[in-house]
């Protein structure tokens, strides 16, 4: 029987699912019929959840119960820019959880990121299955490429929390290039240019027939059409502070009205030269009268306005050309990707900064999901092979003393790939070590993200001119990371394969797929306090076993529970974690204690060593491991060994 | 997708992928231009890429990822001009015991050499008042070791290594009589 692997490109604004049949690509609608669906979650006061655009129109009524742009939060740390960011404009709650890990709390419930978007997917997966008539499990998710590992991860299990398996973690440009190049005999090269809502890409591949190649990567994680809606804003809310004294951005009402306008100006603004804001009631002055704002925003006004935020898409493509050693005159076509690109002064800066007229005929907001089934549908043996060679679009480092992070795999490197780096010790007999693995560009450690870290102690204690530790560090096609630390010595299987942080611990993450298999119907506060209230099931008829699947393919007309996708507890708990199962990947926590030892030894060594002052301020490492570690950048115990052979 | 091969060519080139130089990994001859380096690498990747190999059973499955993590290797130090030459002169001196590889970040470490002697000083004279300093700030006199490395940056102006060093000692100091 076929298998059926669908594509998702999980948006920060929109999400849309496709899926090859019959040989051909098709953009599956849901059930009112739309092609994409907003990235929004809406948390009802009973409990139920609510996704898709319905729930986006219910955030201007509940926009604290509202969350939307989870994508922007996703494998980030809570003391991030991006948090810190959303924080200032989002109704909802973000909150600090353990290990710098960001929550989001609704109703006095808190739910990681990937629990949020797991909930996007499992819409996705039930379009799916509504269209397919059966049980839908596997799929290709899409992500930005240069999402760096903490994101990639927690991508990959919010989609196991939705119940599918991630047949592969795809960069969206290159999603992007398949969907215009599958099948056609292609001898070209060309530049993605992939302006989300959240995030910018560019790529530069090369297609050979059924061969792409990506030869570049870079992108902004902060920059997408959010941004131009947000310059928007800004100008309706100056405009009303000038007029009526109040800040609208104070009050989560207002400020959701006008951005839903913005949002609307700027899409009237693609088809028309001007277009006029009229909102009634942005909100109430302290005497209760209602004060409304009217603007008229001109083409030309909006270009000036969002000038600089163009300009910075180009300095990407800048980087991205050169580190091909390529110019836009090699290029044969350009793709643009992603809703933004709609808008005419994009296509036109776009078109005069490459020279050339971009590719506009496949829908920039499906073109990344078509591109998805067709890898899905090519790995499940279902469509003619074609083959992705992607690259790692950050340097991956390791951590060194002297608070620095010495490259491992540069940025741009073909993935999968492997590479293994010898140290030794900081000092004799030492008993054990602190691996820090890094992403970022920077030769400063803490200039970049932090992978993740992990002790290992398991090789023979000595001399640290006889200790020689190997430390393997992989790049996977999914562009995850993975390090392994042994003893080069004794060659000994004292090496541990750790996966990094991705936030949430496989503990965790197998909590929350039990707790949605066996109590989402009713979770936690919700539950409690509306228990003896009817509840509806969250929307995830997706969860399931395939005879409950059948019912849900042929009952589920009605999008958002009525009752249909009812599995019993029995049947749930039945489930168990069936073909979940994941070795228990624990990180070896370091004691507190032992840690702030090793960290002040360290740090009076450091002098003998490398010129560092960065004497460990984190003596305060209470919290968790990563407190710690953030403090402590410096406290590296590793030395590089001089050369080897 | 389907693989076309052997299973038994599998096997075999995992067992003796170790013993192979990148040229023969990625079988082209020494003097291969870059257009057939980048060929080779494709119809490599269409055997040994992880996509092209969900059907095969664990075992293989995971020869495979080896061979294809070494061939991307293999790739990326043939395709570019500086690591190819490092790599070749490396190979010419190779004996036949040691491993056929390079790092590929292994340009970069001159880089990284620079940047360490930029931190103990490039001259004689910096790197005595560096070292001066360093006894200083062990002895925790801070002052001191501000003077000793002003008196090693009339020596090396341009070291930005020592001038990071001196504001980050000035802040610290600042920091310190606050307390």
């Amino acid at each position: 029987m076929a298998e059926i692997a669908v594509g998702i490109d999980l948006g920060t604004s929109n999400t849309c699912v496709s899926m090859m049949q019959d040989g051909q690509v098709k953009v599956l609608d849901n059930a009112y019929g739309e092609r994409t669906s907003a990235s929004v979650v809406h948390f009802h006061d009973d409990g139920s959840v609510e996704v898709g655009n319905s729930a986006k129109a219910k955030g201007i009524h509940a926009p604290a119960q509202t969350v939307s742009s989870a994508k922007r939060l996703i494998g980030r740390y809570h003391f991030s820019e991006e948090v810190k960011k959303a924080q200032a404009v989002y109704a909802y709650e973000v909150v600090e959880a353990a290990n710098h890990g960001v929550r989001i709390e609704v109703r006095e419930e808190e739910f990681s990121l990937p629990e949020i978007s797991a909930m996007v997917l499992r819409e996705m997966k039930q379009i799916a299955e509504r269209h397919a008539g059966e049980s839908v499990t596997k799929a290709v998710i899409t992500v930005p490429a240069y999402f760096n590992d903490n994101q990639r991860q927690a991508t990959k299990d919010a989609g196991r929390i939705a119940g599918l398996e991630v047949l592969r973690i795809l960069n969206e440009p290159t999603a992007a290039a398949l969907a215009y190049g599958f099948g056609m005999g292609l001898n070209q090269r060309v530049a993605v240019y992939d302006l989300g809502g959240g995030t910018f890409d560019i790529s530069v591949l090369e297609i050979g027939k059924d061969i792409f190649e990506v030869l570049s990567t870079c992108g902004d994680t902060f920059l997408g059409g959010d941004d131009f809606d947000d310059r928007i804003v800004d100008l309706l809310a100056d405009e009303f502070v000038g007029r009526f004294g109040i800040n609208p951005r104070n009050d989560p009402y207002a400020y959701e009205k006008l951005k839903l306008a913005a949002e609307n100006a700027k899409k009237a603004l693609s088809v028309d030269e001007e277009t006029r804001v009229a909102i009634d009631d942005v909100m109430k002055n302290d005497a209760g009268e209602a004060l409304g704002l009217e603007r008229t925003i001109t083409r030309a006004e909006f270009a000036q306005l969002t000038q600089d935020l163009v300009m910075r898409t180009f300095k990407v493509c800048d980087e991205a050309l050169q580190q091909s050693d390529l110019t836009v005159r090699d290029l044969d076509g350009v793709i643009l990707v992603g809703g933004p690109t709609r808008l005419p002064i994009i296509r036109e800066a776009v078109a005069h900064y490459f020279q050339q007229e971009p590719r506009v005929d496949v829908d920039p907001d499906e073109v990344v999901s078509m591109g998805a089934a067709i890898h899905a549908a090519s790995l499940v043996g279902e469509a003619q092979d074609s083959m992705l060679l992607d690259v790692t679009p950050l340097d991956l480092r390791i951590g060194v003393a002297g608070g620095l992070a010495e490259p491992v795999i540069e940025r741009n490197t073909p993935v999968p790939i492997e590479q293994t780096r010898t140290f030794t010790t900081f000092q004799d007999h030492q008993e054990s070590v602190q691996i820090r693995v890094y992403q970022g560009d920077h030769r400063q450690a803490e200039d970049n993200t932090l992978l993740g870290q992990f002790e290992f102690s398991g090789f023979e204690k000595g001399l640290r001119s006889d200790v020689r530790i190997d430390v393997t560090f992989e790049i996977d096609a999914d562009g995850l990371v993975n390090v392994a630390a042994a003893d080069q010595r004794t060659g000994e299987a004292a090496s541990t394969r750790i996966a990094l942080s991705s936030g949430l611990a496989e503990q965790e993450i197998e909590k929350i797929i039990e707790r949605d298999l066996a109590g989402r119907v009713a979770t936690g506060v919700a539950a409690e306090k509306a228990a003896g209230e009817q509840i509806q099931p969250i929307a995830v008829a997706g969860e399931e076993p395939s005879a409950a699947t059948a019912k849900v393919a042929v009952d589920a007309d009605s999008p958002f529970g009525d009752g249909n996708e009812d599995l019993s507890t029995g049947r749930e708990e039945e489930l168990d974690l069936d073909g979940l199962d994941v070795e228990d990947a624990e990180f070896d926590l370091v004691d507190d204690e032992e840690l702030r030892q090793l960290t002040q030894e360290a740090g009076d060594d450091f002098l003998d060593q490398d010129i560092t002052l960065d004497v460990p301020a984190g003596a305060d490492a209470s919290e968790g491991f990563f407190e710690t570690s953030v403090t402590n950048l410096s406290g590296t115990d590793l030395d590089l060994t001089e050369d080897e052979k | 997708m389907s693989t076309a091969i052997d299973p038994l060519e599998i096997e075999a080139l995992a067992r003796i992928m170790d013993e192979l130089d990148y040229y023969q990994l990625l079988n082209v001859a020494p003097q291969a231009n870059s257009a057939d380096i980048r060929k080779a690498y494709h119809s490599s990747c269409r055997s040994f890429h992880p996509d092209a190999n969900r059907t095969l059973p664990d075992d293989l499955r995971e020869h495979c990822g080896r061979i294809s993590k070494r061939i991307t290797e293999a790739y990326c130090v043939l395709r570019d001009t500086r690591r190819r030459k490092a790599y070749d002169a490396k190979r010419g001196e190779n004996d036949g015991a040691s491993t056929l590889r390079i790092q590929i970040a292994e340009a970069r470490n001159a880089h990284v050499e620079a940047r360490k002697s930029e931190c103990r000083g490039a001259t004689t004279q910096g790197r005595q008042f560096h070292a001066k300093a360093e006894s200083d700030m062990k002895a925790g006199n801070f002052s001191g070791a501000i003077q000793n490395l002003q008196m090693a940056l009339t020596f090396e102006p341009a070291n930005d290594g020592f001038k990071r060093v001196v504001a980050e000692l000035k802040g610290r100091q600042k920091a310190g009589n606050r307390d």
